[in-house]
């Protein structure tokens, strides 16, 4: 049982997991050259979402509904990280124009 | 009072002593330290007179130290008519002569004036858990500590470099004694399995003899350290640093004769050991001979006195070593007396001459410090051994018993080394007490008119002057008339005298001794023959090359060693190891920062790389297993 009934049509389930890693890859490229905060942080939600797709393609291969759940518990998560990032961001921005993450590099050694 | 009881006591009385007068014990009243002091070794001596009135004997034990398995060590007291003489010798002899420093110490400022007393009072503490232990374990014990107060009190000006040198020479000498008597009881533990002197005597027969020989011998060790025998003899003339009245009490009435008592105490195993026992009486010979040459070109009047000690005590040990043991002990009360006697004389004279000691500075002092010069008189001819003097009576019996001991000529050499060594004795007396007292006085005396001593001082010497006249009462049968009061009274701890002197041997003493006295006379106007003879000056004067043979031998390798331990290991090996690895820290830190960037984006780079490294790892593997 290799596929998925999508709406009533079969797709291979490696076409999602292409998809995943593609969306991962394009967060972790984005959280690497961009240099705006912001966008480094919605960089990060998509690698995370790209983490939940996996998850869920997984859990309706195998019929198991611990990876849907999971899958809600990490967006769970995801959602009070992202309140935790933005209210840093805000602070930030607060003190000082940061508009480029390299300006805030006072814990070199 | 129980005898038990009583027995404690004699230790306890000098141990409260010592406590009393420890730590803060110079604020109280100097008056304090006076009393306290002498008064505890006169309790001690008391509660002796009481046991020994009371013809007590017995093996008490108080508690068990330690009990390990089947080894046990009791707290025990041996009381029999040894320990008993033993500590009348300690008690009496030291409580005459505490009394003494009383007088000699006076110019001492308060701290260092209580200092001595508590450091006395440890030694005869110490002195008397040694003669009074029940086992091996608390002979150590009390062997040790006489080693550290002799220490202590050699060491009492520890402002003068000499004093310390000496006072740290002492004890490493000591130590090497102590490590031969505790290998030779572990020797004993080993194959008779108990440390208790009753049990380890009842075992005996049942030992074989190449084990008897090896523990007696490493007995032997101990005994001739702490004795200042041949060839750990050094430390005792250097130990002259010490106050005068330590001297008298230390290194010539009690401790230095603790190698006596031990062969004596131990002559159950002597007698089954005979070579152990023949190296004994070897040592005794030869150390008396060495010693006395020696004595005969020392200028300084406690030198002569510490070597003639050494030579004394080598007659104690040829006595015990030919199976003579009351007459070994006799000599050693006798010695006790005419020695301490011989050694505060020489104190009052010290101390009159302003520290001076070189005997050559004095003279002149027969009309000066009478009641002095006819104490040291009474000493130098019991020394050598004139009747009706105590040293007649206990020296002439020794070398009366070995010249006639039965079925043994190998006795008889050592006979004839006694013999020339009392001679000897008689010529370096009589060379100390001539220069000294007699003549004029000499043109570097230190002091014109010396003032006569003090009381204090005066009577202990007096008390021991009239000892040494009057003590050969005692022993009246080694000129074959009378009683042997000595011999009778240990024959219960060491055995009876186990042959008689013969008349030829009485007629021998008699001789030796006019010999003796007429060397004495002589010293007057003779000069030493070695003056004669270059070579043989140096090497007497050099006190036969010992000191520098082992400083050659032991000493300044052991300084290369250590200074090369210090530049060549410490500093570069140890140091290095301790110093690099800070410096290692240090340089990794700095170096380390560089790693530390601030950029967010060089961390989140390593992550990615990271888990592309572990992620793609875990393909490769995958595809190739």
């Amino acid at each position: 049982m290799s596929s998925l009934n999508i709406g009533g049509s079969q797709l291979d389930a490696s076409w999602f997991l292409l998809l995943s890693a593609v969306l991962f890859g394009l967060g972790a490229v984005g959280v690497l050259v961009r240099r705006n905060p912001l966008v480094i942080l919605i960089s990060i939600e998509l690698m995370l979402n790209a983490a939940n797709l996996t998850l869920v393609a997984f859990s309706r291969q195998l019929q198991n509904m611990e990876g849907q759940l999971f899958a809600l518990m990490s967006m769970t998560v995801a959602a009070a990280e992202a309140v935790v990032g933005l209210a840093i961001l805000v602070d930030i921005f607060r003190v000082r124009d940061a508009e480029d993450i390299d300006d805030l590099s006072e814990l070199r050694g | 009072m129980s005898n038990s009881l009583l027995a404690l006591l004699i230790l306890l009385f000098p141990a409260a002593g010592a406590i009393v007068l420890a730590g803060r014990g110079w604020r109280a009243p100097r008056m304090v330290t006076v009393i306290v002091g002498p008064g505890v070794v006169w309790l001690s001596f008391v509660a002796t007179l009481v046991l020994f009135l009371d013809k007590a004997s017995g093996d008490f034990t108080y508690w068990t130290w330690i009990k390990s398995g089947s080894f046990e060590v009791p707290f025990g007291i041996l009381i029999d008519n040894l320990s008993i003489f033993m500590c009348f010798v300690i008690t009496g002899v030291g409580g005459l002569i505490v009394t003494y420093s009383v007088g000699y110490m006076e110019h001492e400022d308060g701290p260092s004036y209580a200092r001595f007393f508590t450091y006395m009072d440890v030694f005869v503490f110490s002195m008397l858990l040694l003669v009074l232990a029940d086992n091996f374990v608390f002979l150590i014990v009390g062997w040790a500590m006489v080693g550290l107060s002799s220490y202590l009190l050699i060491g009492f000006w520890y402002q003068r470099h000499s004093a310390v040198v000496a006072a740290r020479k002492a004890f490493v000498m000591n130590v090497v004694g102590d490590v031969g008597m505790i290998l030779g009881t572990f020797v004993l533990f080993m194959n008779l399995h108990s440390a208790t002197y009753s049990s380890v005597f009842k075992a005996l027969p049942h030992s074989d003899n190449g084990t008897m020989e090896l523990a007696a011998f490493l007995l032997l060790v101990g005994a001739v350290a702490k004795s200042a025998q041949l060839p750990l003899h050094t430390w005792l003339p250097d130990a002259m640093e010490g106050p005068t009245p330590v001297s008298a009490l230390i290194h010539a009435a009690t401790m230095v004769t603790a190698g006596v008592y031990l062969v004596g105490r131990m002559h159950p195993i002597y007698d089954l050991a005979v070579y152990a026992h023949a190296a004994v009486a070897i040592i005794g010979a030869v150390t008396a001979l060495f010693a006395a040459t020696i004595a005969i070109v020392q200028v300084d009047i406690k030198r002569v006195l510490a070597y003639s000690t050494m030579s004394q005590i080598g007659y104690m040990f040829l006595a015990v070593g030919i199976g003579a043991y009351s007459a070994g002990f006799f000599h050693l009360l006798s010695h006790a007396f005419f020695k301490a006697l011989l050694f505060m004389a020489a104190g009052n004279v010290i101390h009159a001459m302003q520290d001076e000691q070189d005997m050559r500075k004095y003279g002149g002092l027969w009309g000066q410090m009478r009641p002095t010069s006819i104490s040291f008189l009474i000493g130098s001819l019991s020394l050598v051994g004139v009747i009706p003097f105590v040293g007649f009576f206990s020296k002439e019996q020794i070398l009366g018993l070995a010249f006639s001991k039965p079925d043994d000529s190998m006795v008889l050499v050592l006979w004839l080394v006694g013999f020339a060594t009392a001679l000897i004795t008689g010529f370096y007396t009589g060379r100390m007490w001539w220069l000294s007292f007699w003549g004029n006085a000499s043109p570097q005396r230190p002091v014109e008119h010396p003032h006569a001593p003090a009381l204090v001082m005066m009577v202990p010497v007096a008390v021991l002057a009239v000892l040494a006249t009057v003590g050969g009462v005692l022993q009246l049968r080694t000129i074959g008339i009378g009683p042997a009061v000595v011999t009778d009274f240990l024959s219960q701890a060491v055995g009876p005298q186990r042959w008689e002197e013969g008349g030829a041997a009485i007629a021998v003493g008699i001789v030796t001794m006019i010999l003796g006295a007429a060397f004495f006379v002589w010293a007057r106007t003779l000069r030493p023959w070695s003056t004669f003879v270059p070579w043989a000056q140096h090497l007497l004067e050099h006190k036969y090359y010992f000191d520098d043979i082992y400083d050659a031998a032991f000493v300044r390798p052991m300084d290369r060693a250590a200074s090369f331990a210090l530049r060549d290991v410490e500093t570069p090996v140890i140091d290095g190891v301790v110093v690099g690895t800070g410096r290692f820290s240090r340089w990794t830190a700095r170096e380390g920062t560089v790693l530390q960037s601030g950029y967010f984006r060089n961390y989140a780079l390593v992550f990615v790389v990271g888990v592309v490294a572990i992620g793609g790892g875990l393909i490769v593997m995958r595809a190739f297993s």
